[in-house]
């Protein structure tokens, strides 16, 4: 009996270990502990491992060599803008070393949870993104479906009294497609007149912005009161999502469910888009409109169903926030959710499980920029010129197939 | 004095010319010289590096090794600037005019008369004028390309060259657009040209101009050079194996087996608007029968795109009918005509036949993705999806290391394949072909056509519209003539000729 | 009713040049841009590297004009990058765009901090061009014309000399006409010997150089202050603004024009007080005005035809 059918025969017993190895993960990594991640990223790696030994190696070898490249532009983009930061840090007169050991320590070890909590809205809209990337629309607009779903979770959350199995859903749904509902006018309007959705999603999340103040003043907002005049009620705490600290009491106070919603959320939109009929026809008309258009697909409808559902995923991110979070619509702040879940979801190319990642990765620098400004006195905005130096050096990809060109070119002819 | 002495010189080499481009060697060490004065052929197919080595002459793209003298002075050409002015010009296959600009606008662009960075136009307009006048070549110097037929946008072409006083001309295919009328009159100016001491290159892929028009002819093959021949001492069977390596069976084993006439594919009285809304298609009717190929013959620009769009169902109809084994499918969308029984090879495989970015599995099955047994409820079934178009591969032969491969990475003659195998596969009852063969070698040709008579005697009806005279005579068993949005004459194509049927397509036909 | 008849006076024509020229400029950028063939997004951002530049170096030197040639210069060079990204790396426009207002976001946030050490607003500026206001002589004598063109402060006569200079660059000098040819055919460009990156780049830097000024004419002209994220959007209203207009300078301004009215209104009825509504309400004004102008004209000019799209020279072989 050679190793590998040693291997197959007791695959069940592996795969149950995997399992609870990738359990245990999940329990640790949503209890706020950093490890958990790397047990799920260690239980990918023995999935695979198992897989090339069992499966036809070259096939799985492709697979893992693809993921590699998807995965060296990133890092690559990641390490020079750390450098960049760093030469800023010097300049402005800082010691990067410190800055970024503090930047790493309140990131993913002392504020690990603080990481996750900023990740959960940014993985609902670097998906809302995301998906509409992939049907060719640029859902620049993503903050004003995030504010339409937190109008309608602070609403219904501060009257809605019912059991919360029922009202949680049910708050997700309407707001989901109140949030569809927005985007429906920039995807009318593109089909009908062909105007462009950057610059409609765009003047309709200013519009939701400033609708967002009314509505606060109308559930409790008080401009006459100084202490809270931009926030509205509390919503019920019958409606609040599940703590983690309910369940595991060492889990830090402020973590809730959300999280968990928003990497199943990313999962279930993965499912759709590389598994579904529907997820076929939005990445043929991404790719291809006019060659769609021949095939029978219809370029208007897809375009509704694709904006449709990016407004459902942002204005998910509004929930998340209002019932999970802050229990209240706070007004009259600029989020940057909306610009952040465009980051995320360049950063991942457009794919699902990849914008967890980066949410992740955009929270985590969010909360060690915290960190870091409290105890080391260097700005946290120093953290946005990161971000913004990984992004572009991320989306300018064709950066390193430049550089690598023009090297090759001068090999050629030697010879 | 310098010119007289090397009158009869070379005044043009090109040695050890290598380019590498990221996925092919397009050219592989290539050497050529040109007389002053000769009109020098440069043969090869589709893909054989022609156009590469001459867009290393005229400083478009780089060579990846070897040198160029011009004059005998070595040249180093880093832009087409530094080729003007050294005398090259080069009318491209793909005409390199702006569409909303002027006649004078086009040809003087870049060179501009005027001072401190104003356009003098006046002086523009007289300066055009007065050349178009000393060559013979004349065009509205007022009007704008866009209303230009292709023959007088290609004197534009001509005309820019000489206005920046080009001494080696660079034709690329310039007949591929052309009717075998305007051809003759093509060559007319190339000969007045050639008194003027002007040197001409000619791309092509034709034989018989090659015969009819050149001195001297060199032969490219997949990216080297075959051969050097002085054209008076060759014949057209020895320049076609130095060609493509091998001989080529010209005939294709083809006999009208039509014995009655059902009814097949109509169009009754079509009226079609462009995309500028007017006219494009203009009354027209036609039928094709079950096991019959109908040719339509035509120059580019009278109708085919909106024809061919407008079958498929991605263009509005005006007025009339379509008609699919008697039932009328004018209303309906393009999924209904897929269903009906409709499959369409598109002329431009980039824009409407493929997507680039995705698999060949998901290329080669785009049509079929919303019915059983490749979905089930919402859910694609990936396992029948891939046994299905790894079946198709095998039967098309298609080269490709997976049908997991994106189709971007698929070479030109495997991309059409994928189209081929995805709409044949279906059993159309009718299938619209247009420009099956456009920029591909003679291998892939050879497939393509005889796949195209295979459907027709499974009882396929099938439209083919080319701009090719070649391929209309090779495959039709009937030959329409169309000419601004009508048929204007129908032929046996046993009993015409390629000249009366140019004729018609210049509108000779009326009146 | 009468109250809201007499909302329409000089006043609110002289407003709406006013608030209008942040549009103009950018639009008219916008313009020469996209006639070129690059779309740019990025102008919300650059506006906002301008007003910061603008107000940092009036805030240092005391002198508005410093700040205004700085605001210029920033922009100018930001939109480098625009330029690198899209033409140089083939990058796609919109997503290059959309960085870049990311980073320039993210940019002057900590700019702020750094130099006036508080986030959200800066010091004011001691001198703004506010105090420039001038009327040109003669022709602010003619009425209603008068007062609401020639009574204004000096980046709005700036924009109205724009305006002209470029009309008269894009249909009658030489490097007008090449750029319209760029955004049409590029590779046409190239075969003639004129460098499509050379006028692309040109035309990206000219609508930076645009953006900064009207990044400048918002924090030092129309207030004296920058605040964190003060463009609002008008980049992409003037996106709207240059697509609405007809990619073309003129058309530009004209909708500029109803898009400053917008804005100008809707502060004349939050002031009037003459409906009990939110003042939001009118706040909003603006942008559905916006959507309302492309919806609704969109259709009736025809882009350049190689707009957004990517141009390589040397094309991948068959």
């Amino acid at each position: 009996m050679t190793a590998r059918e040693i291997l197959y025969k007791y695959r069940v017993i592996v795969f149950i270990l995997l399992f609870l190895l990738a359990g245990s993960g999940i329990i640790l990594y949503i209890t706020s502990y950093f490890a958990g991640l790397l047990f799920i990223l260690l239980a990918i790696i023995i999935y695979y491992g198992f897989h090339f030994l069992l499966k036809d190696k070259r096939i799985v070898l492709s697979e893992i060599k693809s993921i590699a490249k998807k995965m060296l532009i990133p890092l690559a983009g990641i390490t020079i803008a750390v450098l960049i930061g760093a030469v800023v840090m010097i300049i402005t007169g800082y010691n990067p070393l410190t800055a970024y050991g503090a930047l790493f320590y309140g990131g993913f070890v002392k504020n690990w949870h603080v990481s996750l909590l900023n990740a959960a809205p940014l993985i609902f809209t670097g998906l809302s993104v995301a998906f509409a990337f992939k049907a060719g629309l640029f859902n620049i607009g993503a903050e004003g479906q995030y504010y339409i779903g937190a109008m309608a979770a602070a609403g219904l959350g501060i009257y809605f009294d019912w059991h919360p199995l029922v009202t949680i859903p049910v708050i997700f749904l309407a707001a989901g497609l109140l949030g569809s509902l927005y985007n429906f006018f920039p995807a009318l309007l593109k089909v009908k007149t062909g105007a462009h959705e950057v610059i409609t999603t765009m003047m309709f999340a200013h519009i939701a912005r400033y609708f967002s103040s009314i509505f606060i003043r109308n559930f409790g907002g008080d401009p006459s009161t100084s202490s809270h005049p931009y926030v509205t009620d509390p919503v019920l705490p019958s409606n609040w999502l599940l703590r983690f600290k309910d369940m595991f009491p060492w889990a830090n106070y402020r973590l809730h469910s959300g999280i968990i919603i928003a990497i199943l959320t990313a999962f279930f939109v993965h499912y759709l888009l590389s598994y579904t009929r529907i997820g076929f026809e939005i990445r043929a008309v991404g790719s291809n409109p006019a060659a769609a258009k021949t095939q029978g697909i219809s370029t208007g409808k897809t375009v509704f169903i694709a904006l449709m559902v990016a407004g459902f995923l942002s204005a998910m991110a509004g929930v998340n926030q209002v019932l999970g979070l802050d229990h209240k619509l706070y007004g009259n702040l600029s989020t940057g959710y909306g610009w952040n879940g465009i980051s995320v979801a360049l950063l991942a190319s457009n794919h699902p499980v990849g914008v967890i990642f980066t949410s992740i990765l955009w929270g985590a620098l969010d909360a060690g920029g915290q960190y870091m400004a409290r105890t080391q006195e260097v700005h946290n905005s120093i953290v946005e010129i990161i971000k913004g130096t990984v992004l572009f050096l991320v989306v300018a990809r064709y950066l390193y197939t430049y550089w690598g060109q023009k090297r090759k070119k001068k090999e050629t002819c030697n010879e | 004095m310098e010119r007289e002495k090397r009158k009869d010189g070379i005044c043009l080499r090109m040695e050890n010319i290598s380019k590498q481009f990221p996925k092919v060697l397009a050219n592989e060490n290539i050497s050529i010289y040109l007389k002053r004065g000769e009109i020098l052929a440069l043969l090869g197919e589709n893909g054989a590096g022609k156009s590469t080595l001459m867009n290393i002459l005229y400083g478009l793209y780089r060579p990846t090794c070897g040198q160029i003298y011009i004059n005998n002075h070595e040249a180093t050409l880093l832009s087409p600037k530094d080729a003007i002015s050294l005398g090259l010009g080069m009318v491209h296959q793909h005409f390199m005019l702006i569409e909303n600009l002027t006649v004078t606008e086009n040809i003087v662009l870049g060179m501009e008369p005027g001072s401190w960075g104003f356009i003098d136009f006046k002086k523009a307009r007289k300066i055009v004028k007065e050349l178009s006048e000393q060559y013979h070549l004349f065009v509205d110097p007022d009007a704008k390309i866009e209303g230009l037929s292709v023959g007088q946008q290609q004197r534009v072409e001509i005309l820019k060259a000489l206005y920046r006083k080009a001494t080696i001309l660079i034709l690329d295919e310039p007949t591929a657009v052309l009717t075998p009328q305007e051809v003759d009159g093509l060559f007319v100016v190339m000969r007045s040209l050639q008194e003027r001491k002007v040197s001409i290159i000619i791309i092509t892929h034709k034989l018989e101009e090659v015969k009819a028009i050149s001195g001297r002819v060199y032969i490219l093959r997949r990216g080297k050079l075959a051969g050097e021949r002085v054209t008076k001492d060759i014949s057209k069977a020895e320049l076609a194996h130095l060609m493509v390596g091998r001989d080529v069976v010209l005939t294709l084993n083809k006999e009208n087996r039509i014995t009655e006439k059902k009814p097949g594919f109509t169009l009754q009285n079509l009226f079609v608007k462009n995309d500028n809304g007017v006219t494009a298609l203009n009354n027209l009717s036609l039928e094709v029968c079950p096991g019959e190929i109908v040719g339509i013959a035509g120059v580019a620009g009278n109708g085919q795109k909106e024809l061919e769009e407008v079958l498929i169902g991605i263009r509005r109809i005006e007025k009339g009918n379509i008609l699919l084994t008697g039932k009328n499918i004018s209303r309906y969308g393009v999924k209904k005509r897929i269903q009906s029984g409709l499959s369409y090879v598109p002329s431009d495989r980039y824009r409407y036949g493929l997507f680039l970015s995705m698999k060949v599995s998901e290329n080669i099955l785009a049509s079929s993705l919303d019915r059983k047994p490749y979905v089930n409820g919402i859910n694609l079934r990936l396992r029948v999806i891939n046994r299905r178009s790894e079946e198709l591969v095998t039967m098309y032969g298609i080269k490709t290391p997976s049908v997991h491969e994106p189709v971007s990475n698929l070479s030109g003659g495997n991309q059409q394949k994928v189209i081929l195998a995805r709409e044949f596969s279906r059993e159309p009852v009718v299938l619209v072909v247009s420009q099956p063969t456009r920029g591909l070698d003679v291998g892939a040709i050879e497939f393509i056509h005889s796949e195209i008579l295979k459907m027709r005697d499974r009882d396929t009806a099938v439209l083919l519209i080319s701009m090719e005279l070649e391929e209309i005579f090779a495959l039709s068993d009937r030959i329409l003539v169309l000419y601004e949005g009508s048929i204007v004459k129908e032929f046996d194509p046993g009993k015409t000729s390629h000249k009366e049927v140019g004729y018609y397509m210049t509108g000779g036909g009326e009146r | 009713m009468n109250d809201f008849f007499t909302l329409f006076n000089v006043e609110l024509l002289h407003s709406t040049i006013r608030l209008s020229t942040p549009i103009t400029l950018a639009a008219v950028g916008a313009t020469i841009c996209e006639r070129a063939g690059i779309v740019n997004i990025a102008m919300e951002g650059l506006m906002l590297i301008g007003a910061f530049t603008a107000v940092f170096f009036a805030y240092i030197t005391g002198n508005p004009w410093i700040g205004l040639l700085a605001a210029v210069i920033a922009g100018g060079i930001f939109s480098l990058l625009h330029a690198y990204a899209t033409i140089t790396l083939h990058l796609d426009h919109v997503v290059s765009g959309a960085v870049l207002n990311i980073l320039a976001l993210g940019l002057t946030n900590y700019l702020l901090i750094l130099a006036f050490g508080h986030p959200g607003t800066s010091e004011p500026v001691p001198v703004s061009l506010a105090e420039y206001q001038f009327a040109v002589p003669f022709l602010s004598q003619i009425p209603v014309i008068g007062p609401v063109f020639f009574n204004q402060r000096p980046i709005v006569y700036m924009s109205f000399l724009l305006i002209i200079f470029f009309t008269l660059f894009l249909y009658r000098t030489k490097t007008g006409l090449h750029v319209r040819a760029s955004g049409e055919h590029p590779l046409a460009m190239e075969t003639i010997g004129v460098s499509v990156y050379r006028i692309r780049y040109l035309a990206v830097i000219i609508s930076g150089l645009t953006s900064g000024l009207a990044g400048a004419f918002l924090s030092i002209e129309n207030s004296n202050v920058f605040t964190s994220g003060m463009t609002g959007g008008r980049g992409f209203i003037a996106l709207a603004a240059n697509i609405s207009g007809g990619w073309s300078a003129v058309g530009s301004f004209l909708a500029s024009l109803f898009f400053g009215f917008a804005e100008a209104f809707q502060y004349k009825m939050q002031a009037a007080r003459l409906l009990d509504l939110p003042s939001e309400l009118f706040v909003m004004f603006p942008y559905i005005a916006t959507v309302i102008a492309v919806a609704g004209l969109v259709r009736k000019s025809r882009p350049p035809k190689a707009v957004g799209l990517d141009f390589r020279i040397e094309k991948q072989a068959d």
